[in-house]
């Protein structure tokens, strides 16, 4: 029985370390432009697709994750440039049609190339662990450790460089920003890369388990934003929580319940906590109405 | 439409010439649009015949969206669900308990409509970005739902579906089936049209311009964002029993994400807040689709799958970069354009009202329900925290009936924040604030307004979507009673005329009738300011709160607008008003009332209060303290 | 006033557009004409298969198969001297799109007689479209229900209790006697635990765990952890390519040590695309076709089986999968029937009710009762191994 339970969470934190990349590049981008990133999932796609598409064409492992990593960062900038930054008056209405419109775009460019099955790249290099009856595949340990090593950097970079308070500063007051040396331009074009390139990450590593199809990138993203959501949506250290919690509980509930209302719960949970309290899970309360 | 009609025109028509007035878009229109599906089956490929019905099938959940969207401005990705639980019902109460097709499609339509108001309850409460991810997340619990459940078919969901009868006749082939689906797509269509142009529809686009105004004017916005909504969901569960009946299966598929998003592009394509855009939209997406289904495999050799997505992301993205208001603003710019004899020229620049006449030609009505000099407002021990710092501390008030209140201190010394309480806009820390007996703080601001008090805003609140007399025709809000059915079914029109013709006058004590007919944003900002005072007034309040109603006026404006509230109180009105402008308040006002920093420091007649030392230390406030000041101002605008 | 009359403008330009560009069908008559496309012209042949979607890697095999097939029976002068047109739709592996596909099929084309779809679902969704319009239609998907009192619908896939009792009368001269089941989570595995259970009752045979799994899953855990908690002997993987793969390397990797069984739905080079070396030690029932090179000389499907690999490795350079198999047995006893009466379709469905057919999934033997034609002997056992299946039972 604990083996079991063991075992669930384990799947429950590597999955869990995906959603929360995914959580990381939700956040960045929000908290510059108030934009709820729905493409946030394709760079994932994108990424894995790519990555798996260029090791198959013989390209050394490693540098094809780097080449799709910076590719899609890239992307994520190009959108930021091309669609995001066009739109004089972002609301909320607007801002959703148009990364819905750039989601649907990449995913049909993903389909188009890559054609309708899914792809994995190729296992990292390591090997499988059992302890005491748990096993631990290799690839968890890389989603894991890219979850401490890209997430907890991006936290270090918002918390301890001056290029990353200024950017927590853009979200509070976009003119005590560029009084720290950062135009909204520039704030906008690094929340960009930013998310581009956790969701690259979280798309590499995850593809050689849970593999990178066209057109998974919507509830991917959707699972990112349920712990964003559960995190209060503010905290990168809380989404990162909210989306280990988001894990383990999609695992318990696949493995003790029922493995076809695994996402129905995250969306029920979602719900639940949007309506009963919008701070999230992880924060304490405060006051603040309107 | 209507609005072109003027009252006084209006009034001297027989009832069926201004049923022709009020209504010719409509009837021209679904004309045409039956007169186009009779024909069509006669002429149509069966290709095109395939798109045509699916076309209005879809035609049914875009009008929906449309007007949750459009009018409401609340986005749904989600839309897809209720199509998918209109069709799921409609499929198990045919197919499992054999009822007849009318009481199932009815049973059908009204379970989505039941699932959306028990969602929208608690989802409704959430705004933008939020309920759109609520919504997207519901669509996927649905199609999980439907997946995992034995009733609904799990993954294969239910089939053998019989096509309907009518009259004896099976409508058992696509021409048939379009003849069948017309009169209800129609339908549909008339009632949206209505609803657009109704006390409901124009309280909801007043809602999606500025919720706080349209609150302050009685609007209850959560309610009738959840009758939008059910409604919403309502056409599309219709839509979802027709497609039950065209393909014959019902699949989880039918909850699909990528329906959602289809449903959201005919929308968007047709332009946001046009009913006939969202039909034209169901139009051009399914052929849309049809078309990149056949031209990408032949651009892009070997492409399978949904392939139109292609096509759909560059659209939407297209549309809302290059035309926002998507086939309905292209349509009304190419209108523009095309030489019409009969059109009016665009107005001349409107003559200013002569400088030095400043005699109010009709005086709106006010409500006066207790006697002059009784208590009206009632205001104790009110306090607002932000945190630590304390904007309003302890404050206590009473208003007498058919005074004037003139409410002055410093930048920041929370005037705007004890405004924002009384009206409801702020929940106190702690205190109340009692009008007419009934205590109102901590309520939304549409039930102090029910009660009898409307308010205007230091930072103006001008629903932008409308005209100036549109504006003040919201104001008359709580003076209406028709509701979205009623509004649905076009029952309102002699209603919608006096209200308009009491707009008219109401601008005319402003001297606004020139611009009556102008865009609300296209008027100067003293002008808009002006305008919400004649809002506020539309509604005939007993208690009216002005928020530096003289900012931004010129001086003959001002002695309009002075003159206007010395006759207004007169009548019996009671007027609370926060001004920069001392001299003005000190000589309109009967009493006045001193804040700083939170607190008050004075309250009597103008004479004691200008010679009070509390208040001359307050105005001559050092560098630092308005340093504060300015903080604490910041502070009330988070 | 004004602007609101534009406003019908766009959909008026865009319906009178296509009016006119259309060419004059009716759209007005009924669905069920008695012959649908006459006797002159050309013979219509329907298909609906999952070309897209997750059973793709079963709908392109078969699309292959039949596209080389109605290619080669045209080149040879097509049906008593009437050409063969094939129209193939896909319905993009959704129930959905299987019933639009079939109605256009129907109603459109006129076809008469339609082969599809891949997967149990679909087919399932074409079957009241077909009864309806009493059109003939073979499937090529599994479960039983598809053909169970049917009037219209046959089906050449070998029967998944036919592929149960196979599997479990393996398990039990194994000695096994307990089970546990994962399996596809559509109408595929649907019922798959009630036969089990039912023909493990005489066996001596219990289900002690069933677990599901999306065709478009990529998780396992959450089912191998509770399988490999269980107390089962043996475990039988339920489904098709790409899942069942991703299952089995999961279920490997996850350290289940239990003697593994698939269904016949994973008979492509897909499943070792996907498992890798975890596929090693796998056994499945299926047919012939991929143990051909092992069956004795005398097998009378062996002749059969080895033009078919000959034809379609020459046409589309790579061997056929099973599926490909299931597409082939039922065009055959297509042009077969239609051959001996014409297109009408009554006179089709009696012939097809009588339909003898040597093919690649089996020897078949249509009754009136029996729309599947096909029992216990069709199908064999083997063991995965390093890419390619060797023979264990036949």
């Amino acid at each position: 029985m604990l083996t079991d339970f063991l075992q669930l969470t384990v799947a429950g934190l590597s999955q869990g370390s995906v959603y929360a990349l995914l959580a990381v590049g939700l956040i960045a981008v929000y908290t510059v432009r108030h934009v709820i990133n729905i493409a946030q999932g394709e760079f994932a796609m994108l990424a894995g697709l790519g990555s798996a598409w260029l090791t198959a064409s013989g390209m050394p492992l490693f540098l094809a994750i780097l080449v799709a990593i910076l590719t899609v960062t890239l992307v994520a900038i190009a959108m930021e440039r091309l669609i995001i930054a066009r739109v004089k008056k972002l609301t909320p209405l607007i801002s959703i049609i148009l990364t819905l419109g750039v989601s649907t775009l990449l995913q049909a460019i993903m389909l188009l190339i890559w054609g309708p099955e899914a792809k994995g790249v190729p296992r990292f290099p390591g090997t499988n662990v059992l302890i005491g009856g748990v096993s631990i595949r290799s690839q968890e340990f890389w989603m894991i450790g890219a979850l401490v090593v890209v997430g907890g950097g991006i936290v270090l970079f918002y918390e301890k460089s001056r290029w990353g308070k200024a950017l927590r500063a853009c979200a509070e007051q976009p003119v005590a920003a560029r009084i720290v040396g950062i135009s909204p331009v520039a704030a906008s074009v690094l929340a960009f890369a930013i998310a581009g390139l956790v969701g690259a990450v979280a798309g590499v590593v995850s593809s050689p388990i849970y593999l990178s199809l066209w057109s998974g990138g919507v509830l991917l993203g959707l699972k990112g934003f349920v712990a964003a959501v559960l995190g209060g949506f503010v905290s990168f250290r809380a989404a990162i929580v909210g989306a280990l919690m988001l894990g383990m509980i999609e695992a318990y509930v696949a493995g003790y319940v029922a493995s076809g209302l695994r996402d129905g719960a995250a969306f029920l949970i979602l719900i639940l906590v949007l309506v009963v309290r919008p701070q999230g899970l992880v924060l304490k309360p405060t006051a603040v109405r309107v | 439409m209507t609005q072109a009609t003027t009252p006084a025109l209006a009034g001297m028509l027989s009832p069926w010439a201004r049923f022709w007035l009020n209504n010719k878009g409509t009837i021209i229109g679904c004309g045409i649009l039956v007169v186009l599906m009779i024909v069509f089956p006669f002429t149509a490929s069966s290709t095109a015949m395939n798109i045509v019905v699916f076309a209005m099938i879809f035609a049914l959940p875009a009008i929906g969206l449309n007007l949750l969207m459009g009018l409401a401005g609340q986005v749904s990705l989600g839309q897809a669900a209720f199509f998918a639980i209109g069709a799921y019902t409609h499929a198990i109460m045919l197919t499992k308990l054999h009822l007849p097709g009318p009481v199932a499609a009815t049973i059908g339509v009204l379970a989505a409509m039941l699932v959306a108001f028990l969602v929208g309850l608690p989802i409704m409460r959430l705004r933008g970005h939020y309920l759109a991810l609520a919504t997207l997340g519901l669509g996927f619990i649905v199609m999980i739902g439907v997946r995992e459940w034995d009733v609904t078919g799990r993954t294969t969901g239910i089939y053998g579906i019989a096509r309907p009868t009518v009259l004896g006749v099976p409508i058992d082939n696509n021409g048939f089936f379009l003849w069948f689906l017309t009169p209800f797509v129609v339908i549909g269509l008339i009632l949206a049209l209505n609803l657009t142009r109704s006390r409901a529809g124009r309280a909801l686009s007043a809602v999606n311009d500025s919720e706080l105004a349209a609150e302050s004017l009685g609007v209850n916005t959560y309610a009738l964002r959840l009758k939008v909504f059910v409604l919403s969901a309502g056409f599309a569960g219709l839509g979802g029993v027709f497609y039950a009946y065209q393909v014959a299966i019902v699949s989880p598929a039918t909850a699909e994400f990528h329906l959602s998003v289809s449903i959201l592009l005919m929308v968007v394509i047709g332009g946001l807040g046009s009913v006939w855009g969202a039909v034209a939209g169901a139009f051009l997406v399914q052929f849309l689709g049809e078309g990149m289904r056949d031209a990408i495999p032949a651009i892009f050799p070997g492409a399978t799958g949904e392939v139109q997505l292609l096509g759909y992301g560059i659209v939407l993205i297209l549309v809302i970069l290059l035309l926002p208001g998507g086939l309905h603003q292209a349509a009304t710019s190419l209108w523009a354009k095309l030489p019409f004899p009969g059109r009016r020229p665009p107005a001349d620049a409107h003559a200013q009202a002569t400088e030095d006449d400043f005699t109010i030609p009709i005086l709106p009505n006010v409500s006066t329900p207790v006697a002059l000099g009784e208590p009206i407002l009632e205001i104790s021990g009110l306090t607002k925290r932000y945190g630590g710092v304390v904007a309003v501390n302890e404050v206590n008030l009473t208003v007498p009936a058919g005074t004037i209140l003139g409410l002055i201190g410093p930048n920041g010394a929370g005037k705007t924040t004890c405004f924002n309480m009384i009206s409801g806009a702020l929940v106190p820390t702690s205190g109340t604030v009692t009008f007419l007996g009934q205590v109102i703080s901590g309520r939304k601001p549409n039930v102090a307004a029910s009660h009898g008090l409307t308010r205007t805003f230091q930072n103006l609140q001008v629903f932008t979507s409308t005209d100036v007399v549109g504006n003040v025709y919201m104001g008359r809000y709580r003076q209406g009673t028709a509701g979205v059915l009623r509004g649905m079914l076009g029952l309102q029109s002699a209603e919608q005329t006096a209200h308009r013709a009491a707009a008219y006058e109401i601008l005319e004590s402003m001297r606004l009738t020139d611009a009556a007919d102008d865009s609300a944003s296209d008027l100067s900002f003293g002008k808009q300011r002006m305008m919400e005072v004649c809002r506020a007034l539309a509604a005939e309040p007993a208690l009216l709160l002005l928020d530096e109603p003289m900012a931004g006026l010129s001086g003959a404006e001002r002695e309009v607008m002075a003159e206007l509230l010395r006759r207004l109180r007169s009548a019996g009105l009671t007027i609370v008003l926060v001004e920069h402008d001392v001299a003005q308040v000190m000589s309109l006002a009967d009493h006045v009332a001193v804040l700083d920093d939170g607190v008050l420091i004075a309250h009597g007649d103008p004479e004691s209060v200008r010679n009070d030392p509390a208040v001359v230390v307050a105005y001559l406030g050092t560098d630092l303290d308005e340093a504060e000041a300015d903080l604490n101002e910041l502070e009330e605008h988070v | 006033m004004k602007k609101s009359r534009l406003r019908f403008i766009a959909p008026i330009a865009v319906v009178t557009a296509l009016a006119l560009a259309g060419c004059s069908t009716s759209n007005l008559g009924g669905s069920s004409p008695a012959d649908p496309a006459g006797d002159s012209g050309p013979i219509k042949i329907g298909a609906v298969l999952d070309v897209t979607g997750v059973g793709a890697s079963l709908g392109v095999p078969e699309q292959n198969t039949l596209t080389m097939l109605a290619k080669q029976l045209n080149a040879d002068g097509g049906i008593g001297g009437r050409d063969v047109e094939l129209i193939i739709l896909d319905d993009q592996s959704t129930e959905d799109g299987a019933a639009k596909a079939t109605s256009k099929l129907i109603e459109s084309e006129k076809v008469d007689i339609i082969i599809g779809a891949s997967r149990t679902g679909p087919s399932l969704a074409m079957r009241p479209l077909a009864e309806a319009a009493k059109i003939p239609l073979i499937s090529v998907a599994a479960n039983v229900a598809i053909v169970a009192d049917s009037q219209w619908v046959f089906k050449t896939t070998q029967n998944d209790v036919s592929v149960l009792e196979t599997i479990l009368n393996d398990a039990q001269k194994k000695g096994y006697t307990k089970l546990a089941l994962v399996r596809d989570a559509t109408g595929f595995g649907e019922g798959i635990a009630d036969y089990i259970t039912q023909l493990g009752a005489d066996r001596g045979i219990t289900l002690v765990t069933t677990e599901s799994f999306e065709p478009s899953a990529t998780d396992f855990t959450p089912q191998m952890t509770n399988v490999r908690g269980s107390d089962a002997d043996a475990v039988i993987i339920w489904g098709i390519n790409p899942s069942a793969g991703l299952a089995q390397k999961a279920y490997v990797q996850l350290g289940v040590n239990k003697p593994v069984y698939h269904s016949h739905g994973i008979a492509n080079k897909a499943f070792f695309d996907t498992a890798g070396d975890a596929a090693n030690g796998a056994i499945a029932a299926m047919g012939r076709l991929l143990v051909t090179d092992q069956l004795p000389a005398d097998n009378p499907q062996r002749q059969v089986i080895e033009k078919f690999q000959a034809d379609y490795s020459a046409a589309y350079g790579e061997q056929p999968s099973t599926f490909g198999g299931h597409a082939f047995d039922a065009w055959h006893i297509a042009v077969n029937a239609i051959d001996a009466v014409g297109t009408d379709p009554a006179a089709l469905r009696d012939e097809l009710e009588k339909a003898e057919f040597t093919g690649i999934s089996g020897v078949f033997k249509m009754t009136a009762k029996n729309h599947s034609g096909l029992d216990a002997s069709a199908l064999i056992l083997a063991e995965a191994q390093d890419g390619r299946w060797n023979l264990l039972k036949d």
